[in-house]
C-alpha cells in the first residue's frame, strides 16, 4: 500500500462544495421538488451503503434493497402498531429499532453466508439476488404487510409544527448524508480502510496476516445493512408509504446501477450518482417514457465496458489530483 | 393412477424447460466465465419471436426453429460487441449483461407494449387414454425438450465439437496449443446457449402469458438449479433442475405459487451455502 492511500479519499473541498450546493436546493426549488429531493438524498445514502459493501469490501450484493425495504417495512409496522402493539409507535423510537432489526437480520445472514467455506464472488451475487426475489415474493404474498398494496399512512417524522413543510425533513436528511459521508470517509481513510481494500483485493493474504476475514466481512455487511435500513426507514416516513417495490430485486438492481455508473470505489460519486440519476429520471421520464430505462440500461452497459471506474468518479478523481497538486 | 399422472407430467414439463434454460447458462459460464444475466431475455426473445412469426402466418413448426436460430445469431452479435471485452472479468459480466437485459426488456416493451400477449396453441387436442387425458401440445413440448437435451448431451459428450468445448472449458491454454480455436468455440458456445434459451421460450410461449418481465422468473430458478446441482455439466444441470423445478412444481400444486417460490428459493440458498460445489458436482 502506498502511503497515499491513508488519507481522505477526496480533498475536503469537493464534498464541502457538493453538500454546500445541495443545501441551496430548498431556496431554488418549491415544496414539491424539495420533497422529491429529500427522497433522492435518501437513495444517495442507500448508494453509499452499497459503495461500502461492494466498492470497498468487494461483496457484490445483488439484494441490497432487502435492507432498505426491511428498514422501511420495520418503520411502517412499528409506527402503525402492526408489530409491538403500538409501544414503539413514536417515530423516534421506531427508527432506531427498525435499523437494529435490519442490522440483526444482516448479522445472521452474513454469519450464515460467510462463515466456514463461505460464499463469495459470483455465488454471493446470485444468492443475494435469490434472497431479494424471495423476500419480495414473501412480502407481496403477506396480507399482514398489505400484500401488493403495501402499507399506507405511515406517520411522518415530527419535525416542526407543519408536517406538510418538506424543508426541515430535507435539511435533516442532508445533515445525515453529510454525517454518514464524513464518518465513512474517516473510517476508510484509517487503517480499517486499508483492511477493507485488502479484503477486496486479496482476502487470502489478509487471513494469512492474522486478520479475522469472516468477522470483518460480516461487520462490513452489517454496517452497510444498517445504513441502507436507516435510509429506507426515513424514506418510508417521508413517503408515508411502504411498497413491496422497496424490498425486492428491482430496487436492488437500480442501486447497483447508480453505484456502478457513479463509480463504486468513490463514496461521493455513488452518493451523487444516485441523486443525479433520480433527478434526471424525474426531468426526462415524462418526455422519454420507456426510452428512459432503455437509455439507462445502455449507458450502464457502456460504462461497465468503457469506463469501469465510473462516470462521476473519473472526473472527481481527476479534480482531486489537480487540487492536491495546487501550490499551498 | 390416471388422476395422479397429469400433475406429475406438469412437474416434468417444468423440469424439462428449466433444463433447457439452465444448459445454455452453464455452458456459457463454463466456457467463458460469463454469468449471463441477459439469459432470461434470450428466453423472452424466443417467446416474442414465435408471437411475431405466428402472427405473420408462419406455421408454428417452422416458427420455433427459425426463432431459435435468429436469437442464436443475435447471441453471436452480442458476443462480438459486448462479451468479448469482458472475458473472465466475471463480476463485470454480471453488470454488463444486466445492462443488456434491461435494454432488451425495454426494447420489447417499446415494440410490443408492457401488457402480456398470448400465442395461440398450434393445436388444441387432448391425448385421451381411458380415464387419462392430457393436453397434446404439452406432450409434444416435452418430447421436443427431451430430444434437444439428448442432442446437446450427444454433441457435448460424443462429437468432435463437444470435445473442443470440453477441452476449452478444462484447459483453454492447452486446447489452444493443440490447435483448437478457443475463441471460435466460445463464440459458438455463447450463440448455442442463446439459441437454447430462445427455444425454451418459443416452446413455452403458447402455454403461458408472454410479457416483457417474464425472463427473470426463469433466470433465477435456472441459476439456483445450476448452483444446487453443481458444476458437473450435464449431471449438475439435470439433477439441479429436477430438484428445483420438481419441488417448485409440486409445492405450486400443493400450496400456492408464492409459497412454493419462497420455500424453493430458501432451500436452494441453504443447499448452496452448505454444499458450495453442488449436490452432484463432485470435482470443481
Amino acid at each position: 500500500m502506498a502511503a497515499g492511500t491513508r488519507r481522505a479519499e477526496l480533498p475536503a473541498v469537493l464534498p464541502l462544495l457538493a453538500f454546500g450546493l445541495l443545501a441551496l436546493v430548498p431556496f431554488a426549488a418549491g415544496d414539491y421538488w424539495t420533497g422529491q429531493a429529500t427522497r433522492w438524498l435518501l437513495f444517495g445514502i442507500f448508494a453509499m451503503s452499497l459503495s461500502l459493501v461492494w466498492g470497498r469490501a468487494g461483496l457484490l450484493c445483488f439484494g441490497q434493497a432487502m435492507f432498505f425495504g426491511g428498514g422501511g417495512y420495520g418503520m411502517a409496522v412499528l409506527t402503525l402498531g402492526i408489530a409491538g402493539g403500538g409501544a414503539f409507535a413514536a417515530p423516534w423510537l421506531a427508527l432506531p429499532l427498525a435499523v437494529a432489526v435490519a442490522a440483526a437480520f444482516a448479522a445472521l445472514l452474513g454469519a450464515f453466508l460467510f462463515r466456514g467455506s463461505g460464499i463469495q464472488g459470483a455465488y454471493f451475487a446470485i444468492v443475494t439476488l435469490a434472497i431479494a426475489v424471495l423476500l419480495e415474493a414473501a412480502v407481496r404474498g403477506s396480507y399482514a404487510l398489505g400484500a401488493d398494496n403495501g402499507l399506507v399512512g405511515v406517520p411522518p417524522l415530527p419535525l416542526g409544527a407543519d408536517p406538510w413543510n418538506p424543508v426541515p425533513g430535507y435539511y435533516l436528511v442532508l445533515a445525515l448524508s453529510a454525517t454518514i459521508y464524513a464518518a465513512l470517509d474517516r473510517v476508510l481513510a484509517s487503517p480499517v480502510g486499508v483492511i477493507l481494500t485488502a479484503l477486496r483485493s486479496d482476502p487470502r493474504r489478509l487471513a494469512f496476516l492474522g486478520y479475522a476475514v469472516v468477522r470483518i466481512r460480516i461487520a462490513t455487511f452489517v454496517a452497510g445493512a444498517a445504513i441502507a435500513a436507516l435510509a429506507g426507514a426515513l424514506f418510508v416516513a417521508t413517503d408515508s408509504f411502504a411498497s413491496p417495490k422497496l424490498i425486492g430485486f428491482g430496487l436492488s438492481a437500480e442501486v447497483l446501477i447508480w453505484v456502478a455508473l457513479g463509480g463504486r470505489h468513490v463514496l461521493l460519486a455513488a452518493f451523487l450518482a444516485a441523486a443525479l440519476v433520480r433527478w434526471t429520471e424525474a426531468l426526462l421520464s415524462g418526455s422519454l417514457g420507456d426510452w428512459w430505462l432503455l437509455a439507462l440500461g445502455g449507458g450502464f452497459m457502456a460504462s461497465v465496458v468503457l469506463l469501469p471506474r465510473g462516470l462521476l468518479a473519473t472526473p472527481l478523481e481527476w479534480l482531486a489530483g489537480r487540487i492536491r497538486r495546487l501550490p499551498r | 393412477m390416471a388422476a395422479l399422472l397429469p400433475p406429475l407430467l406438469d412437474i416434468l414439463s417444468i423440469v424439462l424447460i428449466l433444463v433447457l434454460v439452465a444448459l445454455g447458462l452453464v455452458v456459457v459460464f463454463g466456457l467463458m466465465g460469463v454469468i449471463n444475466m441477459a439469459h432470461g431475455e434470450f428466453f423472452l426473445l424466443g417467446a416474442y419471436g414465435v408471437f411475431v412469426l405466428a402472427g405473420a402466418g408462419v406455421p408454428f413448426v417452422l416458427a420455433v426453429p427459425v426463432t431459435a436460430a435468429a436469437v442464436g445469431l443475435f447471441g453471436l452479435v452480442v458476443e462480438g460487441l459486448l462479451i468479448r471485452h469482458l472475458l473472465h472479468r466475471t463480476l463485470d459480466t454480471i453488470l454488463a449483461t444486466w445492462g443488456l437485459s434491461i435494454v432488451l426488456k425495454q426494447a420489447v416493451t417499446l415494440v410490443f407494449g408492457p401488457a402480456s400477449v398470448s400465442v395461440a396453441l398450434p393445436f388444441d387436442a387432448n391425448l385421451t387414454v381411458g380415464a387419462f387425458s392430457y393436453p397434446g401440445y404439452r406432450l409434444v413440448v416435452m418430447a421436443v425438450a427431451v430430444a434437444v437435451i439428448a442432442a446437446v448431451a450427444w454433441v457435448y459428450g460424443r462429437s468432435g465439437f463437444g470435445l473442443s468445448v470440453r477441452a476449452s472449458i478444462e484447459r483453454p491454454d492447452m486446447a489452444a496449443a493443440l490447435g483448437i480455436d478457443v475463441r471460435r468455440v466460445t463464440r459458438f458456445g455463447f450463440a448455442g446457449g442463446a439459441a437454447l434459451a430462445a427455444l425454451a421460450g418459443a416452446l413455452v410461449a403458447p402455454m403461458v402469458s408472454v410479457d416483457p418481465q417474464m425472463g427473470l422468473g426463469y433466470l433465477v430458478p435456472a441459476f439456483l438449479a445450476i448452483l444446487v446441482g453443481g458444476a458437473g455439466l450435464l449431471s449438475g444441470v439435470l439433477g439441479g433442475s429436477a430438484l428445483v423445478g420438481g419441488l417448485d412444481g409440486a409445492l405450486t400444486l400443493a400450496v400456492s405459487p408464492v409459497v412454493a417460490q419462497v420455500i424453493v428459493f430458501a432451500l436452494a440458498v441453504i443447499v448452496i451455502r452448505l454444499r458450495p460445489r453442488g449436490l452432484f458436482g463432485g470435482r470443481d
